[in-house]
């Protein structure tokens, strides 16, 4: 990261100077105020998300989900944390559900999880089947074909899904080939 | 089927299993979003950082540069090189991505081929840096190379083979 941020920002700094110095300025903040309001509507979605997931931790719920979820994701993860595996199916099941903003808050703690306890295989895991897209029902892509005006929105659907399928694939694949297990 | 029920069902289902099961659903609830504010502060100066970056290459032209490098070899992929932008963009940032997918949409047509890509590209990928960011936030010491580099492979194929699809499906 601190490679790509490095030589992205300078490349881009260079041609600012070259172009149009004025603009740099205007640049920084309009990305530095993206991120306040991204901020702001991230933090109106875990007040939802954080709620909702706390009343499903008390009513004993999430406890049953990483129940069932725990044989494959003790195989996928390879990790005994029960607690960990709690939030990584979590995770992963707000991202089968396209829940908007769900899947984040149980990602970063799932990812702290596992790397405070050292394993490396299970976070990179997490965070790839998240990176390829889980998604079943791409909900704004429909949206926004309904919107340009076209004659049937969901006739993408089959070559959507056979692609995050491949894509999710390559991804476990990958991990599996290329990241050290513990 | 209507997927906007989804939500409220959802809700109704979880807060009646939890009533049955005596939670105390305001405690409760409240309890869960003290966590909000903690999370979104300890997330922002990464957010930030990607965010600027993602500014500062779109707007020096230094995304123009690079897309129109990259042309050749999206077409040796199969991908329309009028999807260059896209391609790069989706791994930075979801709403600029949006942006951009319905621009494509509103200049080549829903239903074009170029159109159809485009959203099965969109579709099928998703914003690799951002969520690298976000989620390793946290955690002590640099973010790993090998998942991201793994994780934008993974969608370019993907993005790649969907392209094809697109044409037979």
């Amino acid at each position: 990261m601190n490679v790509i941020f490095s030589v992205l920002f300078f490349g881009a700094s260079v041609l600012f100077l070259a172009r149009n110095a004025d603009a740099y300025l205007p640049a920084l903040l309009t990305g530095a105020q993206k991120a306040a309001s991204v901020s702001l509507s991230l933090l109106a979605s875990y007040c939802i998300w954080l709620g909702f997931f706390r009343v499903m931790e008390q009513s004993g719920l999430s406890e049953k989900l990483a129940r069932t979820a725990e044989p494959l994701c003790r195989r996928l993860f390879r990790t005994d944390d029960r607690e960990a595996v709690k939030l990584a199916a979590g995770n992963l099941s707000a991202n089968l559900l396209g829940l908007p903003g769900a899947p984040t808050p149980l990602g970063i703690r799932a990812t702290e999880r596992f790397c405070a306890a050292g394993n490396g295989y299970g976070a990179a895991m997490l965070f790839v089947l998240n990176a390829t897209s889980l998604q079943l029902l791409p909900s704004t892509v429909l949206a926004l074909r309904a919107a340009a005006g076209s004659s049937s929105p969901a006739d993408i659907l089959p070559a959507t899904l056979l692609s995050t399928l491949l894509s999710t694939l390559l991804g476990m694949i990958g991990v599996r080939l290329f990241c050290k297990r513990r | 089927m209507n997927f906007s029920l989804l939500l409220p069902l959802l809700f109704l289902l979880l807060f009646g299993y939890a009533l049955a099961k005596k939670v105390r659903l305001y405690d409760c609830f409240t309890e869960g979003v003290k966590g909000a504010a903690p999370l979104v502060l300890s997330v922002f100066p990464y957010l930030c950082g990607i965010l600027i970056l993602s500014e500062l290459f779109t707007q020096s032209g230094l995304a123009a540069l690079f897309t129109r490098a990259a042309a050749p070899l999206l077409r040796a992929f199969s991908i329309p090189e009028e999807l260059a932008p896209l391609v790069l963009m989706k791994p930075f940032s979801g709403s600029g991505s949006t942006a951009l997918l319905s621009e494509l949409l509103a200049a080549y047509g829903a239903d074009s081929e170029i159109g159809r890509c485009a959203c099965v590209l969109y579709g099928s990928s998703e914003t690799v840096f951002y969520i690298s960011a976000v989620y390793y936030a946290n955690v002590r010491g640099r973010i790993p190379a090998a998942p991201v580099v793994i994780s934008l492979a993974a969608n370019f194929l993907a993005a790649s083979v969907g392209c094809l699809l697109c044409k037979v499906i």
